[in-house]
């Protein structure tokens, strides 16, 4: 093997051996990155641009997803001292709204005290909001409150900022 | 030739190879750095996904406090009068953590109260420290009244947060105290009644020495 084709062999292991390492690095950065995370949000929520007719009273939906492994109390929970639920409109111009419809909530018990039955969302839940809008593109602020629990723990009160976006169109 | 086409189209193979990885982290940083705070969690296994509870447990949590002496505390009462930890020295202690919000409080808090009773001939005593204090003392009354607890209830402030809870706002929290005022264990989330009172039995026969 010549010195020319020792040095272009040498090149080469060195670019394969950086390259490897790079992977490696990668790989190392994201497992630090999520054990660094924090419970903080038990709700998320995304904005679903939505369309409905101008001038007539529609329906929107606001969709929430509760995290894997949680869930909160239904707006109409069996205890007077649980929080419920709540999605809190501000005041929008162009939007007059109607009264919230929220879905049911599931039947749900603490293992150690089967007997007291709480009523709770998981996964995910719909709230259903009747408005009637003037025509043009739509931003509603609101604000969710609720309150999380997972198998054997409950967690503050939280709040969560909603944006509902929508587009009302004239037929 | 050949052998050098060879190491050409090694050193091509790993030049991309470079280029993959660098557009793989870059990918991976942006999808990070998309998520807000709030929205980035930990995820724990999904046990309500059929909305019903399996696995409910206290859990003995690796607490800085294990080991060490109970941090001192002056908190107001329902009645407002001052009660401190060391109104309590030389007594075996539960200091329970809890909230008016809180449902598996709420199933534990009767099962202290029955432990209270228990084992007052051993000088056992339990405090209930309330969490969420800014719902006020007449909700708070209204629900341990309810509840059937007659066992100090403290309304909690950000120094007794900061010294027991180190940051966690889950609920409850339970910090067992020998006689000595040394923190024997930490327990968080509701567990079966019958671990709580074997909790309960080793604070009490700890600290003798």
């Amino acid at each position: 093997m010549t010195r020319t084709q020792l040095t272009y062999l040498s090149i080469a292991l060195l670019t394969l051996v950086v390259a490897a390492t790079a992977r490696v690095g990668n790989s190392q950065l994201g497992i630090m990155d999520d054990g660094a995370a924090k419970p903080r949000a038990f709700v998320l929520y995304t904005a679903e641009p939505q369309t409905v007719p101008a001038a007539r009273r529609s329906v929107l939906e606001v969709r929430f997803h509760i995290v894997p492994g949680f869930h909160v109390n239904s707006h109409t929970p069996n205890s007077q001292l649980l929080i419920p639920t709540t999605l809190t409109l501000q005041p929008s111009a162009g939007v007059k709204p109607g009264a919230m419809e929220y879905p049911a909530g599931k039947p749900y018990s603490f293992s150690f005290d089967p007997g007291d039955k709480l009523d709770v969302y998981a996964d995910d839940f719909t709230v259903k909001l009747p408005i009637t809008a003037t025509a043009g593109d739509h931003a509603m602020d609101a604000t969710l409150k609720y309150q999380a629990c997972d198998n054997a723990s409950c967690y503050p009160p939280r709040t969560l900022p909603v944006k509902i976006v929508f587009t009302a169109k004239l037929h | 030739m050949l052998r050098r086409t060879l190491l050409l189209l090694t050193m091509l193979a790993g030049l991309l190879l470079i280029a993959w990885s660098g557009w793989h982290n870059l990918r991976q940083s942006r999808s990070v750095l998309h998520l807000r705070p709030e929205d980035r969690v930990d995820l724990v296994p999904d046990t309500t996904s059929t909305a019903s509870s399996s696995a409910s447990s206290t859990t003995t949590q690796s607490s800085p406090l294990r080991g060490k002496p109970a941090p001192a505390f002056a908190l107001a009462d329902l009645d407002g009068h001052t009660v401190s930890l060391n109104d309590f020295k030389g007594r075996p202690l539960l200091i329970n953590f809890w909230g008016t919000y809180c449902a598996p409080c709420k199933i534990e808090m009767p099962w202290l109260q029955e432990f209270s009773k228990k084992y007052s001939s051993s000088g056992f005593e339990i405090i209930g420290i309330t969490y969420d204090a800014e719902v006020g003392k007449q909700t708070i009354a209204r629900d341990t009244q309810q509840l059937g607890v007659t066992y100090p209830i403290l309304l909690s402030d950000a120094k007794a947060e900061k010294d027991y809870l180190s940051g966690t706002d889950a609920l409850p929290m339970s910090f067992y105290v020998d006689k000595a005022g040394k923190v024997i264990e930490v327990s968080a989330g509701l567990g079966s009644k019958d671990q709580l009172e074997s909790l309960v039995k080793e604070t009490i026969a700890a600290g003798n020495e």
